[in-house]
């Protein structure tokens, strides 16, 4: 495999979340994936995973995913943790950076989630207050992600696509768009995915997130979908994504496993699946051109 | 309409301290309490941080077995809510809860293998710092021990406990059942040493003397007072042995006055 230079792009092809339990043999076969994104915390302090990083990042574009920034807080930017990250996409040189449209921590505590905010003009323009902090801190553009959820709040006036749509127009960040947390939110809250999809700019979107979700029955035959990564994309997810990309053209797309994980040859094997309909999204795209 | 800050607040409530009815008077129940809703956050709250300290406790673990482990750990996530975002320094007071937490107490050396964990835990995370350059110490023989102060690698950890928990911690890993069955745990004191070097972390058994010695030194005294905690004779061994591995990574000196006091 030929050594790439840091500041490569993510192409827009499959990729596979690198983590611990993959270290040793993503090392051993250097496997056919196109690019691999970690979570960006895992790699604040040192030791074993840092060094496995960095010896794996010269062969793979990485994508660095934040999962504890807590965008959304009201009460501003942990400025230590800020700083980490800094630290971190210095070393990693990484081709992507992204966060959550979310908040985790207040008054000092982190609730290790990735929690909803009210879709108000007040959580809209704190958010987007963060995005430009992030964005100016590490001099470069940042890709927000829609997460899943599953409670919505009485005094929210503006609906999550717009939300997300008005953030990336007002801060210039691009868009992570997980299409397994839309349907997840969608089927939870009664919407319609493609109403989402449809709502979100295309040229802004950088990247998209694949993952599996389990299906908890409740009382009266209604269901939950609890967004957990810990298995196989469902067909109705692969749908959607094909969706995504007839509007959005092929765009880097990653299969995120978090619990539960399995081999990685399972991954690889999502990853190639994701691979074959960009492959299809591209061809499409260049005979529309033609045409 | 409540503010965002509110709402944050509220939601820490119900989910660090279980009181709903605050954030519940925010949300849409639309088919499910909103107390069934904040239970979903509540869950991957506990379960995240329960992940967190069964990676950084492995052979407690182990040890106790999963049931056991989750109760103890919900007890614990109860007085501790982290204050960072990185989960790898999240469970640091774990050994001291389970030394108060009474379904333990039958368990005299669990805290003690948790202590142990933690050291690792640390050794493992610390970020990479070179070890001592020789010729820049060469500059520092010529100055008064008193105002040395000798700077241990962040790795260093010193764990002390009356029972063999080095011994308890390597066999409950290995799933060793005859080690363990081997163990006595009335052999007396451990004093055991924590450190990262070229092939990983590794936890050696050493005497009392250098274990003193080296506390010392970790709590940044003035090399004559970590000199003057030992007896002559063993003070260089000790240090000689910290040069050749790598825990020495810098010194600096400090005023007379410092010094003094």
């Amino acid at each position: 495999m030929a050594m790439r230079c840091a500041d490569d792009p993510i192409p827009a092809r499959a990729g596979i979340g690198l983590r611990f339990q993959h270290h040793q043999a993503v090392l051993d076969s250097r496997p056919d994936v196109a690019w691999l994104e970690v979570h960006t915390e895992n790699y604040i302090g040192g030791g074993t995973s840092v060094r496995y990083l960095e010896a794996i990042r010269p062969d793979y574009p990485i994508s660095l995913h934040g999962v504890g920034l807590s965008l959304g807080s009201a009460q501003g930017l942990d400025a230590a943790h800020l700083d980490c990250i800094k630290h971190v996409v210095g070393w990693v040189e990484p081709a992507l950076v992204s966060e959550h449209l979310s908040w985790s921590t207040v008054s000092g505590r982190y609730l290790a989630d990735l929690l909803p905010l009210p879709m108000t003009e007040e959580a809209l323009y704190v958010l987007c207050r963060h995005v430009d902090q992030f964005q100016t801190c590490l001099r470069r553009q940042i890709l927000i992600e829609n997460p899943s959820s599953y409670l919505r709040f009485r005094h929210s006036t503006i609906p999550e696509w717009e939300f997300l749509a008005a953030v990336a127009r007002r801060t210039g960040c691009g868009i992570l768009c997980d299409v397994n947390n839309i349907y997840v939110s969608a089927c939870n809250h009664g919407c319609q995915p493609s109403t989402y999809l449809a709502a979100l700019p295309p040229a802004s979107i950088g990247e998209i997130h694949l993952a599996g979700h389990t299906v908890r029955q409740l009382d009266g035959g209604r269901v939950l979908r609890i967004d957990d990564h810990g298995s196989p994309v469902v067909p109705e997810v692969w749908a959607l994504y094909v969706e995504a990309l007839s509007r959005f053209g092929p765009v880097p797309t990653l299969i995120e496993w978090d619990t539960n994980v399995p081999a990685l040859d399972v991954l690889l094997g999502e990853a190639a699946r994701a691979d074959a309909l960009l492959e299809h999204a591209s061809v499409r795209g260049r005979h529309a051109d033609a045409a | 309409m409540p503010t965002l800050l509110d709402v944050q607040r509220a939601i820490y409530r119900s989910l660090a301290e279980r009181e709903d009815d605050p954030a519940a008077a925010y949300i849409i129940a639309d088919g499910l309490t909103a107390a069934a809703r904040l239970s979903i956050y509540r869950n991957t709250f506990v379960g995240s941080l329960t992940t967190a300290l069964r990676l950084s406790y492995p052979a407690v673990h182990r040890l106790v077995g999963a049931e056991f482990f989750e109760g103890a750990a919900a007890n614990f996530i109860e007085q501790h809510i982290p204050r960072r975002a990185c989960l790898d320094d999240y469970g640091a007071e774990f050994a001291d809860f389970l030394e108060c937490f009474a379904p333990a107490a039958g368990l005299p050396y669990l805290p003690g293998v948790a202590r142990l964990e933690w050291a690792v835990n640390v050794a493992l995370h610390v970020r990479e710092v070179d070890a001592l350059d020789l010729g820049r110490l060469a500059t520092a023989e010529a100055m008064h021990h008193e105002r040395i102060i000798l700077v241990l690698h962040p790795s260093v950890g010193l764990v002390h406990d009356a029972h063999p928990i080095d011994a308890i911690w390597r066999a409950v890993l290995a799933q060793d059942d005859v080690a363990m069955a081997a163990i006595d745990l009335d052999s007396g004191p451990v004093w055991l040493l924590v450190s990262r070097g070229k092939t990983g972390v590794e936890v050696t058994r050493i005497s009392k003397v250098a274990w003193r010695f080296t506390s010392a030194l970790r709590a940044e005294r003035p090399l004559q007072a970590v000199l003057d905690a030992v007896p002559d004779a063993a003070s260089s061994a000790i240090l000689a042995d910290h040069l050749a591995r790598g825990r020495l990574v810098d010194f600096r000196t400090i005023a007379n006055a410092d010094a003094a006091s």
